[in-house]
């Protein structure tokens, strides 16, 4: 990950310092171990969520009906 | 003064006297600009006054009732707003560095939704860097202080709103809320705090990097359910300024208030929401379920089969969301953010495309769980956070000490201080926070109610029996 965030570091020109770059590596680090079971779920068949709109939901509902 | 007590005033208790033309608006406009000078030094909670165009705004109101062009409610309510919405000819910083001279030239549809029900804006509120955080430590224009003890954190994101509403520094005001940034203050100073359904309340004019697109929510705090009712009678509704705005009817909000509940059922989650709950918040939330209880409504367990993916999901949208807009500045001007952001935001950009996308996924399948809770429940509550307001101190360190242990106040799923709201970001699913108790400290607990997608009103006649049946919200921070 150090690496990736040098890669970073490099194109943006942030100057980062390497406690710096150590303390951005351990961050995507965690994160990367957070969305792991995001992967790990069962969501074959599920859409992306967009927009909460109940007369959307209504208006599919009634063509797929038809 | 002007003969007004300012402390523990509600538009409720003032719009029937101002439209009787008993108050000024004007007088009472000038009551709150003196309070804000004498309490904001001590408070920190505006960044920025408008007194000349308050006061002319009053005038107007004044002249117009005295016409009998009486609009509603808010007709010469003073109110704020958090400095991340756009304000025409006012600054509007984001609680940035980078945007310290940002003058928009328009209003957001909020803002003028406002001004066009009468209502007088004294100001710009306090918040934390960019939205980015709850706690509200502000490197660039100072920490807003919680008016219950001011060595603690107001929380935030919008902590000058809520610090503004209690405090009585204004009567209401408006905030945004990607993952508590309205409900978290609002628990810890004791006001209430609505975020409601994701789009109900038009985003246009909010600051671009302040709020995750799709997790994003403007959001009304009052002293009284009754008063936030009002508010969102006037500023919900679709805008063709913002295509994630919803063309749901709008209801009349205050319709539910004083209606029974009896017979209505509750749904309770175990689990998410007990982890590291300090004991003072479990008891508080515990009362209030006898409260519940008493008015003759329904206490159920409802399961939530992926709740725990809740930080995932929420952080797997955010970040990408947060990245797309902040990139500009991440490439010109990395060094005018916060140390702390900067690493957060370079952090971000190291999350992969598929993350994003599946978060969706999840959070479609979270949302369904949810739909399905709501078929056997009409409300479901919950504590808002899981602790009282902590100390600056303790948020410097990073842990608090209650029940005589250590309790961390983040961890790899992200930050404790928002950890009981973001599952209503993620799903949008319209949800209060109100005050249920006080800790042994005098601190203010809350507790949120939250209902089906558009169910406003049911999360208002929740809200306003509790708040009817006790007297938690009668209290005021001790200012003198």
């Amino acid at each position: 990950m150090k690496d990736a965030v040098r890669r970073l570091n490099d194109e943006y020109g942030f100057n980062l310092t390497d406690k710096e770059i150590d303390i951005v590596a351990q961050q995507a680090e965690e994160a990367a171990l957070l969305f792991q079971p995001l992967f790990e779920t069962d969501i074959a068949g599920i859409a992306p969520l967009t927009k909460i709109d109940k007369k959307s939901i209504k208006a599919v509902a009634a063509k797929g009906a038809k | 003064m002007n003969g007004f007590e300012i402390e523990g005033l509600t538009i409720s208790a003032i719009e029937p006297l101002i439209k009787k033309k008993q108050v000024s608006p004007v007088d009472l406009t000038k009551a709150y600009l003196e309070r804000i000078e004498k309490l904001n030094p001590r408070l920190n909670a505006y960044l920025a006054m408008v007194q000349g165009e308050a006061l002319a705004a009053a005038k107007k109101a004044e002249r117009e009732i005295a016409k009998g062009k009486y609009r509603g409610p808010l007709h010469g309510i003073p109110f704020s707003i958090k400095d991340n919405i756009a304000t025409k000819g006012v600054t509007t910083t984001a609680g940035s560095k980078i945007l310290a001279d940002w003058v928009p030239d328009y209003d957001a549809t909020v803002v003028e939704k406002l001004r066009s029900a009468g209502a007088i804006i004294l100001g710009k509120t306090n918040m934390h860097e960019w939205a980015k955080g709850s706690n509200s430590i502000n490197p660039f224009y100072g920490t807003p202080l919680n008016p219950w003890d001011t060595t603690r954190i107001p929380g935030g994101s919008s902590s000058g709103s809520a610090v503004a509403v209690a405090a009585g520094l204004c009567m209401g005001s408006i905030g945004t809320d990607s993952a508590g940034s309205v409900r978290n203050p609002a628990s810890l100073c004791g006001t209430v705090g609505l975020k409601p359904t994701f789009g109900r309340i038009s985003s246009f004019g909010g600051v671009a990097g302040t709020g995750g697109y799709t997790v994003n929510h403007f959001g009304i705090f009052t002293r009284r359910v009754k008063d936030c009712a009002f508010v969102l009678n006037q500023t919900a509704g679709y805008d063709p300024r913002d295509p994630l705005s919803s063309d749901e009817p709008v209801s009349n909000y205050t319709k539910t208030l004083g209606t029974s509940v009896r017979g209505m059922k509750i749904g309770v989650i175990k689990g998410y929401f007990d982890q590291c709950i300090v004991s003072e918040v479990r008891q508080a939330f515990e009362e209030a379920l006898k409260t519940f209880t008493a008015l003759g409504m329904k206490i159920q367990e409802v399961v939530i089969p992926h709740i725990d993916l809740v930080p995932a999901a929420q952080a797997g949208s955010t970040r990408p969301e947060a990245n797309s807009d902040h990139d500009c500045y991440l490439r010109t001007r990395p060094r005018d953010y916060s140390p702390g952001l900067l690493y957060s935001l370079i952090a971000g950009l190291l999350t992969p495309a598929p993350v994003y996308v599946t978060a969706q996924r999840v959070r479609r399948l979270i949302c369904e769980e949810f739909d399905e809770a709501f078929k056997s429940v009409q409300v479901i509550v919950a504590p808002t956070i899981f602790s009282p307001a902590p100390t600056i101190d303790e948020c410097n360190r990073g842990y608090i000490e209650a029940d005589g242990k250590k309790i961390n106040l983040a961890d790899r799923a992200g930050n404790f201080l928002t950890r009981y709201t973001i599952p209503f970001n993620v799903t949008g699913l319209p949800d209060m926070s109100i005050c249920c108790g006080f800790s042994s400290s005098g601190l203010p607990i809350g507790m949120q109610v939250v209902a089906a997608p558009f169910r406003e009103d049911i999360v208002f006649q929740v809200a306003d029996a509790y708040e009817s049946n006790t007297e938690w919200h009668t209290r005021n921070p001790p200012l003198q």
